[in-house]
């Protein structure tokens, strides 16, 4: 046997993670074994999608798909070794991170998610937990079992995407076509997250979570988001105002003028109006001082 | 620390040396490109090579059955073994491969699965055959599971419940090669296809030659060449060429001069000049002899007819099994009516 598994260190709905090793190059490595038996329809999608996508992506900000292979009736998914992840970055308090280690964390982000969309992929579960981290500080997107190809024109989508916290307006007003526009918007919310270190926008539930996100963002109206007013749930919805610069700048106490700019470009209602992921790295805020931390000398 | 906010549309700028991939580096790191595109000699020899090792394998048997059962066999047994037991050879299993992929199509379009998930299913099965000969897995036994996958791999599920009774197939049958298919593919499962090429042009073309086209005779070649290029898909154009040459080349096809004519206004006018925004040079006489050897290849691809098809899976069927062959002629000795023919294991 080529890979061991030494250590169980997750159970999701679908998979279980173990810690292991790649025996003829005694590299650690992940391995995500798919519980195909409850899966009565073969290779369980969720599984395929994550190798369709991880297949087509070789990016030092993607999460490396090393090799699959069957075993017992069940498919495993052998990934890089990945100990750590955003998550748990933002919620140990021990760990103090500076303005320069959030520009990094999100100039990686930014390059795996536009490296997604260059190649046509829209993630839909972006969220820190998802945010992995390598040994050597590299930040690696992962989790495509959500993924999909950027729809065509026509074809019509489920907007039951993305993790409530993280989830763009037009997902939370149930659009049934959408773009890689709300996976900018989930960096978005991370961006802020990072800077607060609490969630940004946390919502109960989903008729909570617009509340929260238009408290905080205000409700977008006809003006700067055509016909937005025609999606069915718009009219039980209180109108907040949009803040001001000088809210968000007392809210983001530490934040330069740049990165507002930036998270306001990220978390812009109209998903046409958003930045794109382009657009993104090419803000001035990463342009500016302080440089982003060289990723491994960021202490954790 | 600039104070500076930067207003939401101003466009940075860019400094002198600034390039982005283009699509075609994108391309060539796309699993189609890595893993299934080759030149014409490489496809050949893959295909000898893997035909070869399978013609010996069922030799190997046919001598061991021979051996086996020496005693029992007379002249006309081995007379007919000789004639009949022959490994397919290499032009047989890609014809064998090509008639049961357009069953595969006819299949998909019975089940109206959407136009990208049928070429999907199509490009599967052609892929599967080329890591894995007809004399080692019938191409019968991974129709379904082809069809199956493709509908999983683009994200249109259908439960095996539900496939199962629509196809009227075994759900164990369907489900039984679904990982050997996967691994075949090398795990690549994302497809290229040429219609996204097909939309791009056509709404390139409806810019190029503005109010020189008419748009109801736009939307009558779309439509054409939709079918053209799902036909397309059944030659080795897929693995020679990039799908938007496979659309130029349909797009020739169906209307040589329009085509043309967008081309030379698109391309002559830069020819070897780079342009700038992509920092592509496109030679026009280049792109036009490519075009022209794809098209080439498209037009001259032969469909196999039935009877051919059934010949070659006979040969398939007694190399792989001599004991049917002799069954068969013991029966056709003892009567005239012979059960177990080749036609009717084809018709299921």
């Amino acid at each position: 046997m080529e890979y061991t598994k030494e250590k169980k260190v997750g159970e999701g709905t679908y998979a279980v993670v173990y810690l292991g090793t790649k025996q003829s190059t005694s590299r650690r490595i992940a391995i995500k074994e798919i519980k195909t038996s409850e899966f009565k329809d073969g290779l369980d999608m969720s599984a395929i999608r994550e190798v369709k996508y991880l297949q087509e992506m070789q990016h030092q900000n993607v999460i490396e798909l090393v090799d699959i292979f069957m075993a017992s009736e069940n498919l495993n998914l052998v990934l890089e070794f990945l100990p750590s992840d955003l998550e748990m970055v933002i919620k140990d308090k021990s760990i103090l991170f500076t303005p320069a280690d959030i520009k990094s964390w999100m100039l990686m982000t930014l390059r795996g998610v536009h490296h997604c969309h260059r190649n046509f992929i829209l993630h839909r579960d972006l969220k820190p937990n998802n945010l992995l981290i390598a040994p050597d500080g590299q930040i690696k997107v992962a989790d495509f079992g959500l993924a999909r190809t950027m729809p065509l024109a026509h074809e019509l989508l489920t907007s039951n995407v993305v993790t409530r916290w993280y989830r763009a307006p037009e997902l939370l007003f149930g659009a049934k076509h959408y773009t890689s526009a709300i996976d900018v918007w989930s960096v978005g919310v991370i961006f802020a997250e990072l800077m607060l270190r609490i969630p940004y926008l946390p919502g109960a539930n989903d008729v909570d979570q617009m509340e929260v996100t238009f408290r905080a963002l205000g409700t977008p109206t006809d003006k700067e988001w055509p016909e937005v007013s025609t999606f069915p749930s718009y009219n039980k919805l209180q109108i907040y105002p949009p803040p001001s610069r000088e809210e968000l700048r007392r809210r983001f106490i530490a934040a330069s003028e740049n990165a507002l700019s930036l998270m306001r470009g990220m978390l812009t209602m109209n998903p046409q109006k958003r930045w794109d992921a382009v657009q993104c790295l090419e803000s001035a805020y990463f342009k500016e001082a302080p440089a982003p931390t060289e990723p491994s000398a960021i202490k954790m | 620390m600039s104070t500076t906010a930067q207003p939401k549309d101003e466009v940075p700028v860019k400094p002198a040396n600034y390039r982005r991939l283009t699509d075609d580096d994108l391309f060539r790191h796309s699993s189609q490109y890595r893993f299934w595109s080759f030149i014409p000699d490489q496809l050949k020899q893959k295909r000898i090579e893997l035909n070869a090792q399978a013609v010996a394998s069922t030799e190997e048997n046919l001598r061991k059955f021979m051996i086996e059962n020496k005693d029992y066999l007379g002249d006309e047994e081995l007379k007919t073994l000789e004639e009949k037991a022959v490994p397919v050879n290499m032009d047989e299993e890609v014809k064998l491969v090509n008639f049961y992929a357009k069953k595969v199509q006819a299949i998909a379009q019975r089940l109206n699965l959407p136009t990208e998930i049928i070429a999907t299913a199509i490009t599967f099965f052609r892929r599967f055959f080329l890591e894995n000969s007809v004399l080692e897995i019938e191409p019968k036994a991974v129709v379904f599971t082809t069809i199956f996958l493709a509908c999983k791999s683009e994200n249109y599920f259908i439960g095996i419940d539900s496939f199962a009774a629509k196809t009227k197939g075994s759900k164990t049958e369907i489900l039984k090669y679904e990982f050997k298919l996967l691994e075949s593919l090398k795990f690549c499962l994302m497809n290229h296809h040429p219609y996204k090429a097909l939309h791009g042009f056509f709404l390139d073309i409806q810019v190029v030659l503005h109010g020189k086209v008419d748009l109801k005779y736009m939307g009558q070649i779309y439509d054409r060449c939709k079918r053209r290029i799902t036909n397309a898909l059944l030659t080795d154009v897929v693995y020679f060429y990039a799908p938007p040459q496979i659309t130029l080349a349909v797009l020739m096809l169906e209307d040589e001069a329009l085509t043309t004519r967008y081309l030379e206004l698109k391309f002559h006018g830069n020819t070897e000049s780079e342009n700038p925004s992509t920092g592509v040079s496109i030679n026009f006489d280049k792109l036009i002899s490519m075009i022209n050897s794809c098209k080439d290849m498209i037009e001259n691809a032969s469909s196999v007819p039935v009877e051919e098809a059934k010949e070659i899976m006979a040969k398939v069927l007694y190399s792989r099994n001599p004991q049917v062959l002799l069954n068969k002629l013991k029966r056709k000795n003892s009567s005239e009516n012979p059960e177990d023919s080749p036609d009717k294991r084809l018709k299921t």
